[in-house]
């Protein structure tokens, strides 16, 4: 079954957290760095997302996600290292183009933040299946219907891409030319999109039906299959972010 | 005990020029099977969205009379709660699955979680709908990985659960293979011995021949015939509102061979068997 769903299933203490937790350190990893506003504390809390994706055996997959990044943040380095307003202290050069200090170290306080929030969110995606996650916010509060449709179009959007498959088939088996050149594409589209939008709208109409035949709008009190627990060690882990999270703050405002 | 009580129900389409249903009453006891047969356009299926509150809650329009589902009356109760009384399956078994759940086990929990069931009740209740539709081996599956039998299977079961008193079934075979469909019908004759109160829309006449209490004959939103499926079957007309007879009971009449019993045509394998042998034409 094609889904796009990234979890990975796996038997580790990562996984069996809470997606709670989960969130809490998401939260947690972004805003410690921002808040203390240095490069250690980013580089330390990318050390500490880089130990649990290892611990939670998901760090391959992660991988090819920091190759697309490397090739954007090696822009930022780049063209701040060259053009940032108020460079002035040049650290290397490369012939004729000259790279500052200041310029470099401000894109590796941004290159250090969008790892932390890349790891960060990948130990979320990569640990935790979509329904737990869906349904952990929505015992916390979130709209069930923003939840439905959160957790189903990681599963309904393969299948619409499923369904253009047969579309395109069925197409091209009366005659219609879908390769070739972009003139060609452009006329193939319109005969697609149409059955495509309309095979799209017939489905979320008996989807609906199907849903509401199954009290998705109900009004009683919502009860879930899979009940999250919240363990003894979630409540210390969280209560650590908490404290790390109240700690950076302070020292936002002590320094 | 009457199960169902629908009188002088009319219903038109918004937008529609014509009424969909033209004043049908009828009643069902209780685990009563009861098939519904017309041609295309003849309300089969709205009848089936007005038992359960989809008509006319989530389609409205023109809506007058009254259908009593278990006690309840449809028009002045939410679909959610008629949901609980009363459970439709539909014919597309792909457009029933949720889409948020990522195994079998959790799409038949969808309808019970939205209704607040206890978790070990619900546990239970998903148990036994599994096995009565005998789907248990799937349960870790996901749901879009069964074929369309079993996966029609499964939307019966996300139904079954729910514990409702009467099961409304509108073509639930039609996009499936003959494996899938008789997968489908054993599944249903199943809730059927169990004394479930079963409607059931369908284009297989010798499928509703074998396994309907009565048979009702819509044609153009009118109730032309509600009796058993030898009398409906063996109606001379009957091809004039666009339905076949069962095969066997087509050949019966060419042959001339009745029932011994009650001069109908017979409508079931069984049945045309001894009216031939009766006959002769052995």
């Amino acid at each position: 079954m094609k889904s796009l769903s990234l979890f990975v299933e796996k038997d580790t203490t990562i996984h069996r957290m809470n997606p709670i937790s989960k969130i809490i350190y998401v939260f947690a990893a972004i805003v410690i760095p921002m808040l203390i506003g240095n490069h250690a504390s980013a580089l330390l809390v990318a050390l500490l997302s880089f130990m649990l994706l290892l611990w939670a055996q998901v760090f391959r997959k992660v991988i090819p996600l920091m190759g697309f990044s490397i090739l954007i943040l090696f822009s930022i380095v780049v063209i701040q290292g060259m053009y940032k307003e108020g460079n002035h202290t040049p650290l290397f050069t490369l012939g004729s183009i000259v790279f500052y200090q200041e310029g470099i170290w401000f894109s590796a306080e941004i290159c250090l933040q969008v790892l932390n929030m890349l790891e960060a969110f990948s130990l979320l995606v990569l640990t935790t299946k979509p329904p737990d996650l869906i349904e952990s916010l929505v015992s916390k509060g979130l709209s069930p219907k923003f939840g439905y449709v959160l957790s189903s179009v990681l599963q309904i959007i393969p299948q619409m891409a499923t369904t253009m498959e047969t579309i395109i088939d069925a197409q091209r088996s009366r005659g219609m030319k879908m390769e070739g050149n972009l003139l060609t594409r452009i006329r193939a589209f319109f005969p697609l999109i149409g059955p495509v939008v309309m095979t799209s709208l017939i489905s979320v109409k008996e989807r609906t039906m199907a849903l509401e035949v199954r009290c998705f709008t109900s009004k009683r009190k919502k009860t879930f299959l899979n009940v999250q627990q919240v363990t003894l060690q979630d409540k210390i882990f969280q209560g650590i972010m908490a404290i790390c999270v109240a700690g950076s703050l302070l020292w936002r405002f002590v320094r | 005990m009457k199960k169902i009580i629908v009188n002088d129900l009319k219903y038109k389409y918004p937008l529609a020029q014509t009424l969909a249903l033209k004043g049908l009453s009828f009643s069902v006891e209780a685990g009563e099977f009861i098939g519904i047969v017309g041609e295309n356009l003849s309300g089969k299926s709205t009848l089936c969205q007005a038992l359960v509150g989809l008509v006319p809650h989530f389609f409205k329009g023109a809506y007058g009379g009254s259908v009593v589902v278990s006690g309840i009356e449809v028009a002045t109760s939410e679909i959610a709660e008629l949901a609980l009384k009363v459970g439709l399956v539909f014919q597309n078994p792909f457009t029933q699955v949720t889409g948020s759940k990522l195994t079998v086990y959790e799409e038949i929990a969808f309808g019970l979680e939205n209704v607040g069931i206890d978790r070990e009740e619900m546990k239970d209740q998903i148990d036994q709908a599994l096995h009565l539709l005998d789907i248990y081996k799937f349960k870790d599956r996901n749901p879009f990985d069964l074929s369309g039998g079993q996966m029609q299977r499964m939307a019966i079961a996300g139904i079954i659960a729910m514990r409702p008193e009467i099961l409304v079934l509108d073509e639930p075979t039609s996009q499936l293979d003959p494996q899938g469909a008789e997968e489908v019908f054993k599944a249903i004759q199943k809730l059927s011995k169990e004394g479930m109160t079963v409607i059931m829309v369908e284009h297989k006449m010798e499928k509703i021949a074998q396994y309907s209490d009565r048979v009702m004959l819509l044609h153009q939103g009118e109730i032309i015939d509600f009796d058993t499926p030898g009398k409906v079957f063996s109606r001379a007309d009957l091809m004039g509102y666009g339905v076949n007879a069962p095969i066997f009971t087509q050949i019966c009449k060419g042959l001339g061979a009745q029932n011994q019993t009650n001069a109908l045509y017979p409508v079931t394998l069984d049945e045309a068997y001894a009216a031939v042998v009766k006959t002769g034409h052995e």
